[in-house]
């Protein structure tokens, strides 16, 4: 009896422990690949291009306008000041001239870390930092990284959650009252 | 190890137990809670580049420099244009809800015609087609087409003037105001040409007679920006403002000195002064003058405290302020705005005269070459007109347009004014709300939005100086509406009358360069000032001012309107976001409130909060009892703007119109329209 009963209890534990085991590795591993959609820029932009061979700094697409709001990704008026035709050879400015410029549209990029409507983020209060505190380091990319889309919120995976904003706001001893960020 | 059932549940038991060190369950629900703010109803910010856009606004007779602010050409808020000499960087709670009003409720979609009880949609060339048919018939007959207009300033009177003229009518009428009651006083009883302004920025004294400048008299913004110059937060002040009213009101509330008149008295308390100021040898060089003079020693110290409450202490005080001061301004006019009788007026102007301050402006020159003069227009009687269309004492007219207003709704006895309206063949209402006359109209014709169009303003009256504004389009309109004069202008093309002019900027253009002003720099916001002054020459008739002043009897229960920017306008009814603005005493519930002072309350046997009825001219409303001592003994206070029938839920059906009970008289001598400080009875319910 004592030694069937501790033979069903080392197998019960040790199913136990299996099944402890799939689900951790499921989880870290196999959910979040099932949780994102991999998706691409609708233009292949290489930062690369604009900042080594042109020369461009971040502010040059990226800038505050005078009122002191950010203007977040450029659109058709700054892009177009350049790329009213086509100047390069890659394909993808060709795609974008025709499809966005001519055709008047805007591209519908998309934002690593683009905020809910309900939080309220000042670039201008955070100025003092350095971009890649927050951002993907795209400056030197030749291909916008991957975006990945979370198929039940529809964020983005790289959007800042509010403990970060949180941790952030403590470790520089900026309030965290709730009317902070979001008005 | 076979997996038997035992087996089986810890394997999952270990996989629910290894779930919790994964970020799964977290990770979901953090997911499902962001998840819920992604549903398609909840609105969307609008993201892009922040504007401000200068215009002129007319949302209400007033009219204010603004700034429309825009996020990615939208628009969302409005502040004052500080470069502008109008207002100074000030806006009043009105125009702070202006862009929200783009997309009120009450807003009329398009072009439409009365089926039945219901409108029905119809095309905008179908509208000038069915008018243009009714309208071929009623050519070269005067009083066949007749027009009501409430914009006061605007040039796209000329043109709509200008098109009945070509057709044949005279009966084009304003909204009554303090200018039209001003107008039919200088330009028509007396003779005078131009417009009377008031410099209230130079001036060391105002004396405010009736006028609630902070509230309801003329550019009530700039009224406040003239006042707050002189009275820095610290220093000296440079500027005494005396309130004469029967109600501790929102100018009385900043003055240095509220003398309470009652209202029906106030032309006897203002002759009262001219009466003092004369004895201590001040005249004026306003023909007929002595003759005046001597009717004002009539109204010495006592007969003047049995007229209007003022004692001979109070009376001496505020002439002896005149007297000495350097620079005294006396503004006339009436607690809601609405304009008083030729003799508080003329009062007002001899003052002025012997003070030295009387101010006329010239009239700008028209640009529509056969619109009959502006101020001949205003110093018609609306009120006067329309009470003979409703005893059949003139005949109803076939067509009737009215512009900018509400007069369903905003002219005293209003429900008998509602009746008048509607005997004419067909109402005509361009307006950008659905209000109270649009809803009474046979066809309704939306008019943008103030920041939808392009308008302009010629001496808005209450300024010191001429001054002439333009408003342009700072938004897309968001409905499909169009200006007023671009769609006469396409009617008078059809029916051959000629007004020089195919489209309102044109007309607007040519206004702009006859005056002389620059167009760019007037589209950029600024406003054209002229030094230039007008004629001073008229004179008082003291024989039919002496009939006016014998009606003033100084005794029985008055009624004062009230009117409060926050509130709305006849023309404009409480804007959503202004609702909490409006007090506990003023509207409770579906209760609108009339104030009374303790002693007038007991007289009565009412007491704070009693239910009463009110009645005047035939009408009543009801309403409860506020007690408030700064109202003075034999008045009752009353808010306008409320009791809507038309608009938007929020407003509909809360309170009482007080118009209603706003009771008309002729007035002795000049047989003008009077009804402020009319008679009023209150019982209790
Ligand atoms: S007074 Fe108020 S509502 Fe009227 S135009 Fe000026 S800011 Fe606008």
């Amino acid at each position: 009896m004592e030694e069937k009963k501790t033979t069903k209890c080392g197998g019960g534990f040790l199913a136990f422990v299996l099944g402890f085991l799939l689900s951790v590795v499921a989880g870290w591993v196999v959910f979040p690949s099932l949780l994102y959609s991999e998706l691409d820029q609708p233009i292949q932009f290489s930062h690369k291009i604009h900042t080594e061979d042109q020369g461009l700094t971040c502010d040059s697409c990226h800038f505050f306008r005078e009122d002191g709001s950010y203007q977040g990704m450029p659109t058709n008026e700054q892009c177009s000041g350049c790329h009213s035709d086509v100047i390069g050879q890659t394909p993808d400015e060709a795609k974008y001239v025709q499809e966005y410029v001519q055709k008047n549209k805007e591209v519908p990029w998309r934002t690593y870390q683009y905020q809910p409507d309900n939080v309220l983020f000042s670039h201008k209060a955070h100025e003092p930092f350095e971009c890649t505190e927050c951002h993907l380091d795209v400056a030197k990319a030749d291909k916008a990284p991957k975006y990945y889309e979370n198929k039940l919120s529809g964020y983005s995976r790289d959007t800042m959650k509010m403990w970060q904003c949180e941790r952030c706001h403590a470790e520089n001893g900026v309030s965290n009252a709730c009317h902070v960020c979001h008005k | 190890m076979g997996l038997d059932r035992r087996a089986f549940i810890k394997f999952v038991v270990g996989g629910a137990a290894g779930t919790l060190f994964t970020p799964i369950p977290w990770k979901l629900a953090d997911d499902a809670s962001i998840w819920s703010q992604n549903w398609s109803w909840i609105p969307r910010l609008k993201y892009g580049a922040l504007t401000a856009d200068a215009t002129y606004s007319k949302l209400c007779p007033a009219g204010c420099a603004v700034k429309v602010k825009k996020v990615a050409g939208i628009a969302y808020g409005v502040e004052g244009n500080s470069a502008n000499e109008l207002s100074k960087g000030g806006v009043c709670p009105l125009c702070a809800t202006g862009s929200q009003m783009l997309r009120s409720p009450s807003r009329v979609a398009g072009p439409m015609k009365k089926d039945g009880d219901k409108f029905k949609p119809i095309s905008w060339d179908e509208a000038e087609a069915l008018l243009a048919e009714k309208l071929k018939g009623l050519k070269g007959q005067d009083g066949k087409v007749a027009a009501i207009s409430g914009d006061l300033s605007g040039t796209a009177n000329e043109v709509l003037s200008g098109f009945l003229a070509g057709l044949g009518s005279k009966s084009y009428f304003y909204m009554p105001a303090d200018q039209t009651a001003m107008a039919k006083t200088w330009n028509g009883v007396m003779g005078g040409s131009g417009q009377i302004g008031y410099d209230l920025e130079e001036a060391d004294l105002i004396l405010c007679i009736g006028a609630d400048i902070m509230d309801a008299f003329g550019p009530v913004v700039r009224n406040q920006k003239a006042f707050a110059a002189k009275r820095p937060m610290e220093g000296d002040k440079a500027l005494t403002l005396v309130y004469a009213g029967p109600v501790r009101n929102r100018t009385a509330a900043v003055a240095d000195k509220w003398v309470a008149v009652r209202p029906d008295g106030a032309a006897a308390f203002a002759m009262g002064l001219v009466n003092l100021l004369a004895k201590s040898g001040k005249s004026a060089s306003l023909g007929g003058f002595s003759e005046f003079a001597d009717l004002a020693a009539k109204f010495g110290p006592e007969a003047v405290e049995k007229l209007a409450g003022v004692n001979a202490e109070a009376l001496k005080d505020v002439a002896k302020a005149l007297f000495t001061a350097k620079n005294p301004v006396v503004v006339v006019g009436t607690e809601p705005g609405q304009g008083a009788g030729v003799a508080l007026n003329a009062a007002g102007v001899a003052l002025n005269a012997m003070l030295g301050s009387l101010t006329v402006l010239p009239e700008f020159p028209k640009a529509v070459a056969s619109a009959p003069d502006r101020a001949g227009l205003l110093a018609k009687d609306l009120v006067g007109w329309l009470n003979a269309v409703d005893a059949g004492k003139a005949p109803a007219p076939e067509v009737l347009f009215v512009y900018e207003a509400n007069p369903a709704y905003a002219l005293p006895q209003a429900a008998n004014m509602a009746k008048a309206l509607r005997k004419a063949g067909t109402l005509v209402a361009f307006s950008t709300f659905m209000d109270e006359t649009a809803a009474l109209a046979d066809l309704v014709l939306p008019a943008p939005h103030p920041f939808e169009r392009l308008d302009d303003a010629q001496n808005p009256y209450g300024l010191g100086k001429a001054t002439y504004a333009l408003a342009t389009a700072v938004v897309a309109p968001e409905k499909d509406c169009k200006g007023t004069p671009d769609f006469i202008l396409g009617l008078s093309g059809k029916l051959g009358v000629d007004l020089g002019f195919g489209a309102f900027e044109d007309v607007l253009k040519a206004k702009v360069s006859a005056i002389g002003a620059d167009w760019d720099a007037l589209a950029g916001g600024a406003a054209y000032v002229s030094d230039k002054k007008g004629s001073a020459q008229a004179s008082l008739d003291a024989g039919a001012l002496s009939k006016a002043l014998a009606g003033i009897k100084g005794e029985g229960l008055v009624l004062v309107a009230q009117a409060h920017l926050n509130i709305g306008t006849g023309k404009l009814a409480t804007p959503p976001h202004n609702l909490p603005t409006i007090r506990d005493t003023e509207l409770y519930g579906k209760d609108v409130f009339v104030q009374m002072c303790s002693a007038t309350a007991k007289s009565l046997g009412v007491s704070e909060g009693s239910k009463v009825k009110l009645a005047a001219g035939g009408a009543d409303i009801s309403a409860r009892v506020s007690l408030y001592e700064g109202v003075m003994p034999g008045v009752v206070a009353a808010p306008l703007g409320l009791g809507r029938t038309a608009w938007d839920p929020y407003t509909k059906g809360k309170g009482d119109n007080v118009s209603k009970i706003l009771a008309v008289s002729a007035e002795p001598g000049t047989g003008f329209s009077v009804w402020a400080g009319s008679a009023v009875s209150v019982a209790k319910m």
